[in-house]
């Protein structure tokens, strides 16, 4: 019954609307963006929209196959017929590449697939597109599978990475989990979603925003007296006004995952969920499919939604009024935009890949990772159980500040 | 059933708000006078254990309240001054969630918000949102809450702040029918509210109890010191330096004063039955005086 009270406390509130209809808008503006400015290209020129996605999906059908090394072989070895061509090849001073029809024909419908395919002939930490394609020697090169993993162990002992004997271990583990031959083919929808999930912030932001005046709210009113000499006031209340917040911030953010997973998976198409990670990035260690990987970082996400609303519950009791807790919170959720890291070592980067901000990103393909003790854990994992704790003891903290708050 | 103040203090800095209080309060309607900053607002939210003392102790029954935790609170039914509502619940709602509070079952919950708003008049807009209401249907839901869970301790104050003459009379009758067998402790500063319907007077100055007694006998210590007699108005201002006045009355060009004075201030003087209001500007004369006009300005 309290938490029933407390939970139309919450949504009874103008403000609670205005909030979630500006922040409902903004999350369908934002992940609408990448299907309003989608583009692809054929000899006639752009194709936008839904008519540029229907024509990209129409090409991922004849490539939708498993990346084996003889089909990889195949797809190297007539790039290179083509190239070996003169007429084919165009040079700007700087690098060679096909042109013209054989340009439109062969690379353009399976451009994404060849840059794949190429990348993993490239050292770590260099990308040179398709440039390397011609030159490979197929008879020493062509093992995709292996090609890949020998990239992986290079980028692992790389000396700027700095990964103890455990670590690398560790990811070279997790890397022979991968299941090969990769299969390929479109997955235009789950890129979107995995490239765009630090726009989540914003939702989250709304939702602190509304659940801000949950205690303080009651001090700045003056409701407090009342309510905290009374029966449950300083017991069962608390416990009520927490769980009534999480329940609508669990609600309220799955209707913005609904509008932000919906408006990409609706115009690009959910084809692509089963397929592995490394058709996107083959240095990808996590063995996991794109529908995978993102119920997991959603599942981070959501653990993150609820510490930032343990630690907004927490301010709330504190405080004595909303806008304080905003002055406090803001900073701790908006200040990380601006950090950028500079390696996937060291105290500052490790801290920064932990704070709100940086972790609603995935970042599946920076092989950061956590040594505790004799144990290893990925940044994924560490995210999970430094939420979990934070939202723990921060909750606690929010219920207790609120049973000893004195009214004056 | 006892209510024990035991050297109950509050300090704020270097004032003493409440200064080592003592009482023993059985069943009984108490009004609890005093000026503003007097400590009244302070104690009372002490005894509804959302204000921590400084020293001392709240019992009842023998038990701190510490102690008792929600047995406790579960007894208390509170009306601070000028609380606030949740303007987007309707009365009906607002009584409900409250009584959840209180830990009502559904079932009483809801027998006992239709008959309260009922006996506070309320019962024909217990629909309509708080927002809409006026300052006095907010004072009468405050004391409809207060009652939900037919509390044994019932502490109300300034109930009456800002209602006019007629609703202050509609709430002195509300607060008489809910008092019976209970510690009802009323705050005030407005005499008249408390000389109808208070058993025991509890005065407070400076944070500390200047003077407990019960109703019928509280004005005796100014018993034969209250005065009335008639005067030129000229000499007005001479009585008022050399006496305490409690009330001066124009009648035609004269002026009747109403003085309290350990002796006949003149020969003409009548020595009158002192009343509460007297024993109150007597003990807090200009600040009494400065709140007296502030009421007849409200």
């Amino acid at each position: 019954m309290l938490i029933k009270y407390e939970f139309l406390k919450i949504v009874r509130k103008k403000s609670t609307l205005i909030v979630m209809g500006i922040s409902l808008l903004l999350t369908a503006f934002l992940f609408g963006l990448p299907i309003l400015q989608f583009q692809t290209y054929n000899q006639e020129g752009a194709i936008k929209g839904f008519e540029g996605i229907a024509y990209e999906k129409e090409q991922y059908k004849e490539q939708s196959v498993p990346l084996t090394n003889e089909f990889v072989e195949k797809n190297i070895a007539q790039y290179q017929t083509l190239f070996e061509n003169p007429a084919n090849v165009g040079y700007d001073g700087n690098e060679k590449f096909l042109i013209g029809d054989v340009y439109w024909n062969y690379v353009a419908p399976r451009e994404k697939l060849l840059s794949i395919i190429a990348s993993i002939y490239d050292s770590p930490n260099e990308n040179s597109g398709l440039n390397k394609l011609p030159e490979l020697d197929l008879t020493k090169s062509a093992q995709f599978d292996q090609t890949r993993n020998e990239k992986i162990e290079a980028l692992l002992n790389m000396p700027s990475r700095n990964m103890s004997t455990k670590q690398k271990e560790y990811w070279s583990h997790m890397n022979s989990q991968v299941k090969t031959p990769l299969q390929y083919g479109y997955h235009e929808g789950w890129e979107v979603i995995l490239s765009n999930f630090e726009l989540l912030i914003f939702a989250i932001l709304a939702i602190c925003i509304v659940i801000a005046p949950v205690f303080s709210g009651e001090y700045q009113a003056g409701t407090d007296a009342v309510i905290l000499s009374s029966k449950y006031g300083k017991t069962k209340l608390g416990t009520a006004k927490i769980i009534a917040s999480l329940l609508f911030g669990i609600l309220a953010f799955t209707l913005h995952i609904i509008v932000a997973f919906g408006l990409p998976l609706a115009a690009f198409g959910v084809d692509g969920w089963n397929l592995p990670l490394q058709i996107a990035d083959p240095i990808i260690p996590y063995p996991y499919s794109f529908l995978q990987a993102t119920l997991i970082n959603l599942g981070v996400i959501y653990l993150v939604l609820i510490a930032m609303i343990s630690l907004t519950l927490l301010l709330s009791a504190k405080m004595k009024n909303p806008y304080l807790v905003l002055i406090v919170l803001v900073p701790i959720l908006f200040i990380p935009l601006f950090l950028s890291p500079n390696g996937t070592t060291g105290a500052y980067n490790l801290t920064l890949f932990l704070l709100p901000y940086r972790s609603t990103m995935p970042e599946i393909g920076k092989y950061i990772s956590y040594p505790i003790g004799d144990m290893v854990f990925d940044v994924l994992s560490i995210r999970a159980i430094l939420y979990i704790i934070l939202s723990s003891v921060i909750m606690l903290l929010a219920r207790f500040t609120f049973m000893k708050h004195q009214v004056a | 059933m006892h209510l024990q103040l035991q050297n109950l203090s509050k300090q704020y800095g270097t004032k003493w708000a409440v200064n080592h209080v003592n009482a023993d309060l059985a069943p009984g309607v108490y009004g609890l006078l005093g000026a503003n900053g007097a400590g009244k607002t302070t104690l009372m939210r002490m005894i509804c254990g959302v204000l921590k003392p400084t020293s001392g102790y709240i019992r009842l029954n023998g038990k701190t309240i510490e102690e008792l935790g929600e047995k406790y609170y579960s007894q208390l039914g509170y009306m601070p001054q000028d609380f606030g509502f949740y303007p987007d619940f309707t009365a009906r709602e607002f009584m409900l969630y409250m009584a959840a509070v209180k830990g009502l079952d559904p079932q009483t919950a809801k027998y006992r918000t239709d008959q309260l708003l009922h006996t506070v008049n309320l019962h024909k807009v217990a629909n309509k949102k708080i927002k809409s209401f006026s300052g006095g249907m907010k004072q009468r839901l405050g004391i409809a809450q207060a009652e939900l869970n037919d509390p044994s301790i019932l502490i109300l104050d300034e109930p009456t702040a800002g209602l006019d003459p007629k609703e202050r009379v509609r709430f002195r009758n509300l607060i008489s029918n809910f008092a019976k067998e209970k510690i009802v402790i009323l705050s005030t500063h407005i005499v008249s509210d408390v000389s109808y319907i208070a058993d025991s007077i509890l005065m407070m100055k400076n944070g500390q109890f200047l003077l407990s007694a019960p109703m019928e006998t509280v004005t005796d210590v100014i018993k034969g010191k209250v005065w009335e007699f008639l005067i030129d108005q000229r000499k007005v201002a001479e009585y008022s330096q050399q006496f305490s006045v409690v009330n001066l009355h124009h009648e035609n060009n004269k002026v009747r004063l109403r003085i309290i004075s350990d002796r006949a201030p003149t020969a003409e003087a009548i020595n009158v039955e002192p009343s509460l209001e007297d024993l109150f500007l007597y003990h807090f004369g200009e600040d009494a005086l400065s709140q007296r006009s502030h009421e007849y300005v409200d």
